[in-house]
């Protein structure tokens, strides 16, 4: 038969109630028992005492009428058995009758011998009977004494009539017992039989009501840990539901693999993008949808020792065989005992960005072949002209191929860093690094810019050098910043200005100060300085601009080379612009 | 007829009390009357504890009231007085109609009242008796005569056997007694000191432990008092043998209740019944007749009186 937790509880309770009741009970009537007998032989004490009291007088005075009277009136007091009172040789005055067969009889021989030394009470015990003995002196002539004989048998019964009051007692308080276990254990079970059925019902997807917190106890922590497990469960459903509508929602393909990388889940994009469903990519392996990036033999080899990849280009395989790049990034889920879960696979199509970016680099082609190519040929004529190859041309027809020549000059330029500035975009721009000494090719740099220089009247000041310095580049690539930055310089500067150029080594930096007397860098316009194709509204900026393409070359280049390009500038004032080198020393 | 002078004894205490049923007024004083049923019937007491004896008289009292009916008695009543010069005084005026005592309150009032001794009451199964006088054996007191200068403890002061025949026996030797409140105090060397112990059992300790010099008490509780101790008491008198008690009767009272009271008391211990209210009266035995008539029961008796009369009448 099952037992249920009341049954327990109320078993538990009562059985350790009744227990208490059982040992109190059994302690009470204990003690009751020793206070009884106690109380009763003092009370023969107390009374043979009294008796030899009340007989001194009689025995000074040899009155045995008096001292039978005293005896007769003793002898009517409770539990005493017989008196006597006797002489100072122990023989008996009178026992209390008339008759008093006693008379002369001599005491016991231990109560004379006590009795003829001390007035203490000798007490002596025989079954139920007590018998106390006290001598009676008068000043400290002993006189006689009195023997009382005092039933204890009484005292069984009152003890029997004391353990049936005090069972009686122990009874009620058992029945007290098991009704207060009821109703403690009614107050400890509805509350969890409340839990229960909340339980029940939160398991059959009910909603269930918060439960009262009725008490500070355990049970009340139940409840109110009940209702903290069911709200968290609430916000973890509304959690659940929102992470799978953003998962659905989002345009990257998910896909969630186990440790062994079997797919465990894709979201609708990478259902999508395979052309399956979820539950025919559920159970497959990831390298069945991921082709292997170049490099590795699966996608999970490509790992990282932390189980996280980042920026790996490969390819999806859809359903229908078609191949569709994509960027995959992998992060591992929680680490568990056993080892990770499993993997968190976002790939991104990236489709149009290779067509965008294949569209550019056949722009760069078509320009280099369809553009650069014939312009270089053009140039070439148009210089062969200039130089009078075709004879005498007049004075318009020099003027027009002076104008031609320097026009076809400015839009090399400007193919020429069109074709760089996609380099540097693409990575396709080789570095050929190497440590030099800084000085010569500042130098080399000034000296190429020079008759640029002169072409405007502006002169090139190298005011402040670092002799030694040495920096780890590709010096083409510095010479090209540098001339960059000092044809700039040119540009915006009035004629007979001069450009100082300053080289500097500061705190592990070689530094290359360019500074112009121009009109400064407005304000509006400083942030986009390194913007390709950038060009200030300014009037006399748009005449000063090259195409638009140098600083941002600048910038990329120096970058690449581990240094810094920044500038300082004032309207009206001028700008200077420091190209910041890693120094090898 | 004897008549005594009336003695007061003690103070003045008179309790009347009723018993038995009928209805009926006191039998006339002086003068024959004829039997009533509904007559009342008188028994008189002296004592100085009236509700004890009114509790020993009554059951008596009842039992014998009816069983005279046949004589007009339908009602016993029971008078307790406190002295013998009392009870003198309700025979005299006819309250009391019957007087129960032993010998010598009985002489006493015999003289002061009109009565006629009418039974002899046995008790304990003894029709006389007597008393010792004795001391302890080692005291040296070898006769009545080596009293002289000493103290003796008597009994009651209206005991018979515990005073009145002892001190009138050793009177009658020639011994002049005084009376003593202190068993220690000084005795002239021609007198016997006595005093009241109260009690028998009083009197033999009081021996035994040389308290006084001699006792006297009743022949019959002597051997019984002494017990194992008797060989350390020597007995120095014993005096004659008198009647235990004596029923008499108020002269005036109808002669048919006193011959129906005769007949009834004379055979109460004839039958069950009688026996058993005998036994609870004070262990009577039975009552007879007085043997050699009135004035030989009570011979002895009044040779003894000049030695207490003056004791009887305190």
């Amino acid at each position: 038969m099952r037992i249920g937790l009341r049954g327990r509880f109320i078993a538990f309770v009562s059985a350790i109630v009744i227990a208490f009741g059982v040992v109190l009970t059994a302690l009470a009537v204990r003690v009751q028992n020793d206070r009884l007998r106690h109380e009763l032989d003092e009370r023969g004490k107390l009374l043979t005492t009294v008796v030899a009291n009340h007989a001194t007088d009689a025995l000074a005075l040899l009155d045995v009428s008096q001292l039978r009277q005293v005896i007769d009136d003793t002898l009517g007091q409770e539990n005493v058995l017989g008196a006597v009172i006797f002489d100072e040789d122990g023989r008996v005055f009178t026992d209390g009758s008339v008759e008093n067969p006693s008379r002369h009889q001599l005491i016991d021989e231990a109560a004379r011998q006590h009795v003829a030394v001390s007035d203490a009470l000798l007490v002596e015990f025989s079954g139920d009977v007590m018998t106390v003995t006290k001598a009676v002196y008068l000043g400290d002539r002993l006189l006689g004494g009195v023997r009382l004989s005092y039933s204890r048998a009484g005292l069984a019964e009152d003890q029997a009539m004391l353990a049936r009051k005090t069972a009686l007692v122990g009874a009620v308080f058992a029945v007290l017992g098991v009704l207060a276990a009821a109703l403690l254990t009614e107050a400890v079970t509805r509350p969890l039989k409340e839990v229960i059925a909340a339980t029940r019902a939160v398991s059959e997807g009910k909603s269930v009501p918060a439960l009262q917190v009725r008490t500070a106890d355990e049970i009340g922590e139940l409840a109110a840990a009940f209702n903290e497990m069911t709200r968290r469960l609430q916000e973890t459903t509304v959690s659940r539901d929102y992470l799978d509508r953003v998962l659905e929602t989002m345009g990257e393909c998910l896909v969630v693999t186990r440790r062994n990388g079997t797919i465990a889940r894709a979201n609708n994009a990478a259902c999508a993008l395979a052309g399956a469903t979820e539950e025919e990519l559920v159970g497959r392996h990831c390298s069945d949808l991921f082709r292997a990036p170049e490099g590795y033999t699966s996608l999970l080899h490509a790992l990282n020792p932390d189980g996280s990849a980042q920026g790996l280009e490969t390819e999806l395989l859809t359903n229908t065989g078609e191949e569709i790049p994509v960027l995959v990034s992998i992060a591992a889920m929680d680490e568990s005992p056993e080892g990770r879960r499993g993997y968190v696979i976002v790939a991104a199509d990236i489709s149009e960005r290779l067509r965008v970016e294949r569209q550019r680099e056949e722009f760069v082609t078509m320009i280099h072949h369809e553009v650069r190519t014939p312009l270089t040929a053009v140039r070439g004529a148009i210089g062969l002209l200039d130089g009078g190859v075709a004879g005498d041309l007049g004075e318009t027809g020099r003027e027009l191929v002076a104008n031609a020549l320097r026009n076809s000059k400015r839009m090399e330029r400007l193919v020429n860093d069109i074709l760089v500035s996609r380099k540097l975009d693409f990575g396709h721009m080789s570095f050929h690094l190497q440590e030099v000494e800084l000085m010569p090719v500042v130098e080399q740099a000034i000296e190429a810019t020079s008759a640029y220089g002169d072409e405007h009247e502006i002169r090139f000041d190298l005011d402040e050098t670092a002799p030694g310095a040495r920096v780890q580049v590709d010096p083409d690539r510095l010479i090209q910043v540098l001339t960059n930055v000092l044809s700039n310089a040119v540009r915006f500067s009035a004629a007979g200005d001069v450009v100082k150029v300053g080289v500097t080594r500061i705190s592990g930096l070689c530094r290359v100060a360019v500074a112009d007397s121009g009109p400064g860098i407005p304000e509006k316009f400083r942030d986009q300085v390194f913007e390709p194709f950038a060009r200030a509204d300014e009037a006399n900026w748009r005449n000063r601009s090259g195409t638009g393409l140098g600083m941002s070359i600048s910038k990329a280049i120096i970058e690449e080379l581990g240094g810094t390009i920044s500038f300082d500038t004032e309207v009206g004032v001028g700008t200077t612009f420091h190209i910041d080198i890693p120094d090898s020393e | 007829m004897i008549r005594l002078a009336a003695v007061l004894i003690g103070a003045s205490l008179i309790v009347v009390m009723a018993c038995g049923g009928g209805a009926g007024g006191p039998a006339e004083p002086g003068g024959i009357t004829s039997p009533a049923p509904s007559g009342v019937i008188t028994f008189g007491s002296i004592s100085l504890n009236p509700t004890h004896e009114h509790e020993v008289f009554r059951p008596f009292v009842s039992h014998v009231v009816s069983r005279l009916g046949g004589v007009g008695i339908g009602r016993g009543r029971i008078v307790v007085v406190d002295s013998i010069s009392k009870m003198v005084e309700e025979l005299k005026n006819g309250r009391v109609d019957v007087y129960i005592d032993s010998p010598f309150p009985v002489a006493f009032v015999g003289k002061r009242a009109d009565i006629d001794l009418l039974l002899r009451r046995w008790k304990r199964g003894s029709d006389t008796y007597r008393s010792v006088v004795f001391a302890r054996a080692d005291s040296g007191v070898e006769s009545v005569a080596d009293l002289t200068g000493k103290m003796i403890a008597f009994g009651e002061p209206f005991s018979t056997s515990g005073f009145l025949m002892p001190k009138a026996a050793l009177a009658s030797t020639g011994l002049r007694l005084d009376n003593y409140e202190d068993a220690a105090a000084s005795v002239p060397p021609d007198r016997v000191g006595y005093l009241f112990s109260n009690d028998a059992e009083n009197t033999l300790f009081w021996v035994l432990k040389s308290k006084v010099d001699a006792g006297a008490v009743n022949e019959d509780y002597f051997k019984g008092l002494a017990g194992s101790r008797i060989s350390e008491l020597k007995i120095l008198l014993t005096t004659k043998g008198v009647p235990r008690n004596l029923v008499c009767v108020r002269q005036s009272l109808d002669p048919l209740v006193t011959d129906a009271l005769r007949k009834t008391l004379l055979g109460m211990d004839k039958d069950e019944e009688g026996a058993a209210v005998l036994k609870g009266f004070e262990e009577t035995s039975k009552f007879d007749l007085l043997l050699g008539g009135p004035e030989q029961q009570l011979a002895g008796i009044m040779g003894l009186m000049q030695y207490i009369e003056e004791d009887l009448g305190q």
